[in-house]
């Protein structure tokens, strides 16, 4: 590139940095400023007032129950979503019948709009009507209609089924494109050596996939962990508040009760949880980029 | 890889299990959405409806629903132009420019694309108010090229990566100049990865909930997410109605994926596997 081609490199990276400092990287700044005001319905000019939202969302009953529910929506959505993607793409690559068209209907689900998902699956957990219990009281599992959505039992269990039923397939998608860059030549001497198909899942393909099952599972940890449309429509974050994740409260927060505040500073500690996962990432794909060989 | 015959027998259960499990809920969803009004749904469910009619069809296509369609169809397909143009102008950048300023803001948009929507959503909302945007497609669209961007650059420049640059330095011996380069050399030859992008921004933009919903007020500027989820409450327990929209909804995004789904999942997974 010579010195006039350079004009052009800046020329052509100046509206996306311009979109991108203005409506992600300013946000991202105004959400911490934002935590220390106080707003409400009633006095709608914003009032600093130092670190007393914090203190005020600290101390409420909901706080705990938030972080709480994140962590069990955020681990049992990553990791059932990268074990089925997993298996599913072990399965999908045994070159079995119909094959190809399996793998392309897989992927349904993630092409899905959320909403119509999450409305689709409120239907189906439906007490009276849905689908989910003619099932399984047809099928004896269950004696009478549960109420799935509506129990705090089973609302957070029930609507982490359906983001995995959604998600998996993106997991698959990549964990196969992987798992067809293992090495043949291996597999068929761990074969030879009368290795069984266990032992070549641990000993071959595992280690040879591993970079990309860490980066993908943090990968996955970060998306989930911001969801927002399946939890929203399917529960709105009840009952008595047992799916409420950080996005749901945050929305509640701002844009239900207009207390920007403390939607804010619910912002913010997700932007913390974030800061740390977004650390993770970028450790592991060093590590993994620097045990790959060089090329 | 040898396979017993009792093994192969038991991997294509598992493969009809997994069919039935992601298929399951779509069977439904259109069962449900060809019932007529007077056939009941459940206890016990019958599975496909007796007398299937399009009824549904004709009473959920009201004119809010188009309305919505129209919205999401402009937002999105706005979104799309906009992001890929600019996101192909920046990863062009990105592959080209040797300075080491130019791979630290690389990593700046990598970074901007983990964002949480909902932690920048109130700042966002505040500015566009401050500007009167609220209740605009503009509002909508400044929100998804902005939200799209980062992986949109990400995706093209793994595609652009992969262009020999030998074509572009011969053309620039010839005497072309930089623009034209890019426009005749390289815009053509990135096409896979244009039409990756595209699949891309449009089944992100085509199901974004939460701009539209805080964005948006009014029914005239409601996007299809938005206005499904108003049925919710309008409809009640009209399940058959509520599905027949859901089908519409999902029919555009599903069709233009089987099409290209070939592109996008190689521009996806090219990215994901080599990092």
């Amino acid at each position: 590139m010579t010195s006039s081609d350079q004009r052009l490199v800046w020329a052509f990276l100046a509206p996306t940095l311009l979109l991108l400092g203005v409506f992600l990287y300013y946000p991202m700044i105004g959400t911490v400023i934002e935590s220390f005001y106080d707003t409400s319905f009633i006095s709608p000019e914003p009032r600093f007032v130092g670190w007393s939202v914090y203190e005020k969302v600290l101390s409420s009953r909901a706080f705990p129950e938030v972080v709480w529910n994140s962590i069990v929506w955020t681990l049992g959505v990553v990791l059932l979503q990268n074990l089925l993607g997993f298996f599913t793409a072990m399965l999908l690559n045994q070159g079995l019948p119909a094959q190809g068209l399996t793998r392309a209907l897989v992927l349904l689900p993630f092409v899905l709009p959320g909403v119509v998902t999450a409305i689709l699956w409120r239907f189906m957990y439906d007490p009276q009507l849905g689908l989910i219990n003619s099932l399984l009281i047809r099928l004896g599992v269950l004696q009478e209609n549960a109420a799935w959505l509506a129990s705090s039992d089973t609302a957070m269990a029930a609507v982490i089924f359906v983001a995995v039923w959604k998600g998996f397939p993106f997991s698959m998608l990549i964990y196969l494109a992987a798992l067809q860059n293992v090495d043949k030549s291996q597999l068929e001497a761990a074969t030879l050596d009368g290795a069984g198909p266990v032992r070549r899942l641990i000993d071959v393909t595992l280690p040879a996939i591993k970079d990309v099952v860490l980066v993908n599972i943090v990968l996955t940890l970060i998306l989930t962990f911001n969801y927002f449309d399946i939890v929203w429509v399917m529960t709105r974050g009840g009952p008595q508040n047992a799916t409420h994740i950080f996005p749901t409260k945050i929305f509640e927060t701002g844009f239900g009760q207009f207390r920007f505040g403390e939607a804010a500073t619910y912002g913010v500690f997700s932007i913390l949880v974030l800061t740390v996962l977004v650390a993770i990432y970028i450790i592991v794909q060093r590590s993994a980029a620097a045990r790959r060989p060089a090329g | 890889m040898t396979q017993s015959a009792t093994t192969r027998w038991i991997l294509i259960g598992f493969q009809l299990l997994l069919a039935l499990f992601v298929l399951l809920p779509f069977f439904w969803m259109v069962s449900v959405s060809l019932k007529p009004a007077t056939e009941p749904f459940a206890i016990p469910a019958r599975l496909w409806p007796q007398a299937p009619t399009l009824e549904n069809y004709v009473t959920a296509f009201r004119p809010e629903f188009r309305t919505y369609f129209m919205n999401s169809l402009i937002v999105s397909g706005a979104s799309v132009l906009i992001t890929v143009s600019l996101g192909l102008l920046a990863a062009y950048s990105f592959t080209r420019g040797r300075l080491l300023v130019i791979t630290a803001l690389m990593g700046l948009v990598v970074l901007a694309q983990m964002f949480p929507h909902s932690a920048i959503i109130i700042p966002f909302y505040k500015l566009m108010r401050s500007v009167d945007l609220l209740n605009t497609y503009a509002s909508l669209i400044l929100a998804y090229v902005s939200v799209t961007l980062p992986v949109a650059v990400w995706m093209l420049r793994g595609f652009l990566q992969k262009l020999p640059v030998s074509l572009e330095e011969a053309a620039a011996i010839d005497g072309a100049a930089p623009l034209r380069i890019f426009w005749e050399i390289v815009v053509p030859l990135a096409r896979p990865g244009i039409i990756a992008t595209s699949v891309y921004v449009l089944i992100v933009t085509w199901q974004e909930f939460l701009f539209a919903l805080s964005f948006t007020s009014t029914k005239d500027m409601r996007t299809l997410p938005v206005g499904l989820n108003d049925f919710i409450g309008q409809y009640g327990i009209r399940y058959g109605e509520l599905m027949a929209s859901s089908v519409m909804v999902s029919v555009p995004v599903i069709a233009v994926f089987f099409f290209l789904q070939r592109y996008f999942v190689a521009g996806l997974t090219a990215g994901a596997v080599k990092g």
